[in-house]
């Protein structure tokens, strides 16, 4: 049989055996903007209807705010679409050199620089960083773009247990002869939306002379009284060598990322890291957005605390209603639900009341540990939150989740 | 403090050994859009500059084009600035569902799906489609990414000698016992501006039974006829397995990459792909500006056909005022200098008369093949192009290069 045979058949097995183990992921059509309310098609070719949306990382409502769409729209009259080039060539304008300044302040670092994606940001910081003679110590539960970056790079690879200082430490003690270790974590955790105890962790670093790495990714403009993350939440603004985070997220939601950190390590990332140097610069669209994102949270935390009052206000109230939620603060709030067939037909029933929101299951989540991940919004209203609330009381009434 | 001495020292010398090796990258910072001519800052706190720009990959001049302005200010308004999501969460709107088909269409494939780059699609995807019992047989000189993207996967990594259809044969032969084979190439390499034999590179794909995967990064837009890419150069469209290419070149330079191919391998991505299941959606700017370039294209070959006389043009002109350039018809049009010194102080030298040019020499090249690598685009009008050759043609004049040889360049200078 010749390869395309083969292959069209093996691959098609693929799909279907992840159709029948329940783990096909299906896309549903956005036909609106990014915002509280949108517009869904779903399932294809039905007829778009407008849902509330609880999926996504649209923390500050930034995504379509008209002041971050004005600046967007200025920064493709003044600097253009494209700029058809990485960094190093042709790709600098004198706005990323001002976005990377405003990221500095705003983090309380010394220097940034700019990726494409805190996914290549992740990709690019350890290998450039980092060689054999050294050792990584990773948290089990960090995300999917540190893993690659880890297995990027020569260093000796260590994971401690999710959130487990005495593990971390006891890596941190095996890895004494090493020339360099670096403790490498997300601030917030996105599947549980906890956050890394970033103060006994300085210590830790601190007491073992090693290397702090956070991605600050689901934190960024809104932990921390001003928002500046969860260093600032845990007062160790100025005991954290390197963080990445997005703009992809709270800051806009359109794309970009950066490793804000020590003078002398974004020096040599400029000069080595590989999605810096192979890959296109930040489109200058982007930066424009990103530098009046940064420049709206600076001037107010108004936004920041809308929504923790939001994500408070949901917290409280979805466990009145009986539902099992794990402690915390954050606006990602876990509905644990146990079962991945339960969860499912909640969230599809949910949809159908008008809440769009999604659930996860294994393998993203471990088995039995199935949840709905609502996320909280500055962008919603007390009456959206009210109405997801009272969705969730009829739906889980139905289902049998609560009494 | 919980960074030591020794980390911060090691780092700072490790900086000057960059430095005095004469390999550290500078950023000159340009204050004005990417065009044909740019305004720029250097060095850091000179006044700026206008200079004509030889050095972007906007070979079809859209990366301003009013056209493309006015569609991502309208996707602006009517799709808002970010998603906030990955695709699969609440992050595909119908546009990018639109995008991916138009592109479908535009390269002649089955389906596609979009990255947030091109890196990022040459990461993902030999991971997901290849795994031990496998072999991936890649041109020794394909991009970084791919390389990248070939270590993150567990297939079995051979490579054969750049554009050599022996070895790779050789190599062919080699592997018979894997489950599948995938040969890997760039359509054209970055740093010559030369093209994959693709014809040969089928044929043999079809006699040994192994897929056929193509980064045709500097090719989309504006190769071939239609400009489809080096499959349509090479008249091998329908007979290419997989394509990954990038928003982020021709097709309006902001950012975006896909794979584009045969609908398995697509569909397994959407399922699998660690970069598409764990990064940003494009955002819809992006994807409503690259629809309209595509339509742009679709619609007339005239910026392509503008570029390839540029390009003839140009390549003709530097050769006969005695320039030692790699042949060949694509807008990457390398000058060689084999000398990295040379290369730098040629810039340099160029900038001071206007030109924007970058020298490339070790490790982005091999030792001793010091270039400076010119990129003609459908943004340049015929006198900028006889600028940039008076220019070149002054400074090679004051270097003594001009009419010379390979070997009497580097008697002169070294390598």
């Amino acid at each position: 049989m010749a390869v395309h045979e083969r292959v069209k058949e093996f691959f098609r097995n693929e799909l279907v055996e992840l159709q029948n183990a329940d783990l096909f992921k299906e896309e549903r059509y956005v036909c609106s903007p990014q915002a509280a309310d949108i517009v869904v098609e779903y399932p294809p070719n039905a007829p778009p209807r407008r849902v509330i949306n609880f999926c996504a990382n649209n923390y500050l409502g930034l995504s379509t705010h008209p002041a971050v769409i004005e600046a967007a729209k200025k920064g493709l009259e003044e600097r253009g679409f494209g700029m058809s080039s990485v960094r190093f060539i042709c790709g600098t304008q004198d706005i990323h050199k001002e976005l990377e300044r405003k990221v500095s302040g705003f983090l309380g670092m010394d220097d940034t620089i700019l990726y494409s994606s805190c996914f290549d940001a992740n990709g690019g910081v350890f290998e450039a960083l980092l060689g054999e003679e050294d050792a990584l110590i990773s948290d089990e539960l960090n995300h999917a773009s540190i893993i690659d970056g880890i297995r990027l790079c020569k260093a000796e690879r260590h994971r401690y247990k999710h959130g487990d200082l005495h593990d971390l430490e006891h890596h941190l003690k095996q890895t004494q002869d090493k020339r360099f270790r670096m403790i490498v974590t997300d601030g917030a955790f996105s599947m549980d939306g906890v956050v890394a105890k970033l103060d006994e962790i300085c210590w830790l670093a601190e007491e073992y002379d090693a290397i702090l790495l956070v991605d600050d990714s689901h934190a960024t403009g809104f932990i921390g009284k001003t928002g500046r993350g969860t260093h600032e939440h845990f007062d160790v603004m100025d005991r954290v060598d390197l963080i990445t985070t997005t703009f992809g997220k709270a800051l806009g939601g359109a794309s970009g990322g950066c490793v804000s950190g020590k003078q002398f390590f974004i020096d040599i990332l400029r000069q080595r890291s590989r999605p810096y140097l192979f890959s296109n610069t930040l489109s200058p669209v982007v930066v424009a957005a990103t530098i009046k994102a940064i420049e709206l949270l600076e001037g107010s935390t108004h936004l920041r605390d809308k929504l923790e009052r939001n994500a408070l206000y949901f917290r409280q109230h979805i466990r009145d209603a009986g539902f099992e939620v794990k402690d915390g603060f954050h606006p990602i709030v876990p509905i644990m639900i146990h079962d991945a067939r339960i969860v499912q037909e909640m969230a599809r029933s949910l949809y159908d009341e008008g809440i769009y929101v999604i659930g996860f299951f294994y393998p993203v989540v471990p088995r039995g540990a199935a949840r709905i991940r609502v996320q909280l919004s500055a962008a919603h209203e007390i009456e959206h939150i009210d109405k997801a609330l009272a969705a969730f009381t009829k739906i889980g009434r139905k289902l049998g989740v609560v009494k | 403090m919980a960074y030591s001495e020794t980390a911060k020292t090691h780092y700072t010398n490790e900086l000057k050994g960059i430095r005095s090796g004469g390999l550290f990258k500078e950023e000159r910072f340009i204050e004005s859009p990417q065009a044909a001519r740019i305004k720029v800052e250097y060095p850091l706190g000179a006044a700026p500059k206008e200079v004509i720009n030889l050095c972007a990959n906007n070979y079809l001049g859209l990366s301003s084009h009013p056209d493309v302005l006015e569609a991502a200010r309208k996707g602006l308004e009517t799709r808002g600035y970010g998603m906030s999501s990955v695709r699969f969460i609440c992050g595909t709107q119908d546009i990018h569902h639109e995008l991916e088909n138009k592109l479908t269409e535009f390269l002649g494939t089955e389906d596609t799906i979009l990255f947030p780059s091109c890196m990022e699609a040459n990461a993902a995807i030999f991971e997901v489609l290849l795994d031990k019992d496998d072999a991936m047989i890649a041109d020794r000189l394909v991009h970084a990414s791919i390389v990248d993207g070939m270590r993150l996967s567990k297939a079995q990594l051979y490579n054969y000698k750049h554009s050599n259809m022996e070895h790779l044969e050789e190599k062919l032969q080699e592997t018979q016992g894997c489950r599948f084979r995938m040969i890997i190439t760039d359509g054209v390499f970055s740093m010559d501006g030369d093209i994959a034999k693709l014809d040969v590179i089928c044929d043999l794909a079809e006699k040994y039974n192994a897929m056929v995967m193509l980064d045709d990064s500097h090719a989309s837009g504006f190769m071939g006829k239609r400009g489809k890419g080096t499959h349509e150069h090479c008249g091998v469209m329908g007979r290419i397995d997989a394509i990954t290419t990038t928003l982020g070149k021709a097709l309006g330079g902001a950012a975006g990459g896909c794979l584009s191919g045969r609908k398995e391998l697509v569909e397994l991505c959407r399922q699998r792909a660690r970069p598409y299941l764990f990064s940003n959606t494009v955002p819809p700017v992006v994807v409503a500006a690259s629809i309209r370039v595509i339509d742009l294209i679709e619609k007339s070959t005239d910026r392509r056909d503008k570029l390839e006389e540029n390009t003839m043009f140009f390549r003709e002109q530097m050769t006969k005022a005695g320039f030692d350039i790699r042949e060949g018809v694509h807008p990457i049009v390398p000058v060689m200098l084999y000398n990295a010194k040379l290369a730098q102080d040629v810039a340099r030298d160029l900038y001071a008369e206007g030109i924007y040019v970058v020298g490339f020499f070790f490790p982005v090249v091999p030792q001793g093949q010091a270039r400076i690598r010119t990129q003609v685009s459908a943004d340049h009008e015929r006198e900028h192009l006889e600028k940039a050759v008076a220019a070149f043609t002054k400074v090679g004049k004051k270097y003594n290069i001009l009419g010379k040889k390979k070997d009497e360049i580097i008697a002169m200078y070294g390598v």
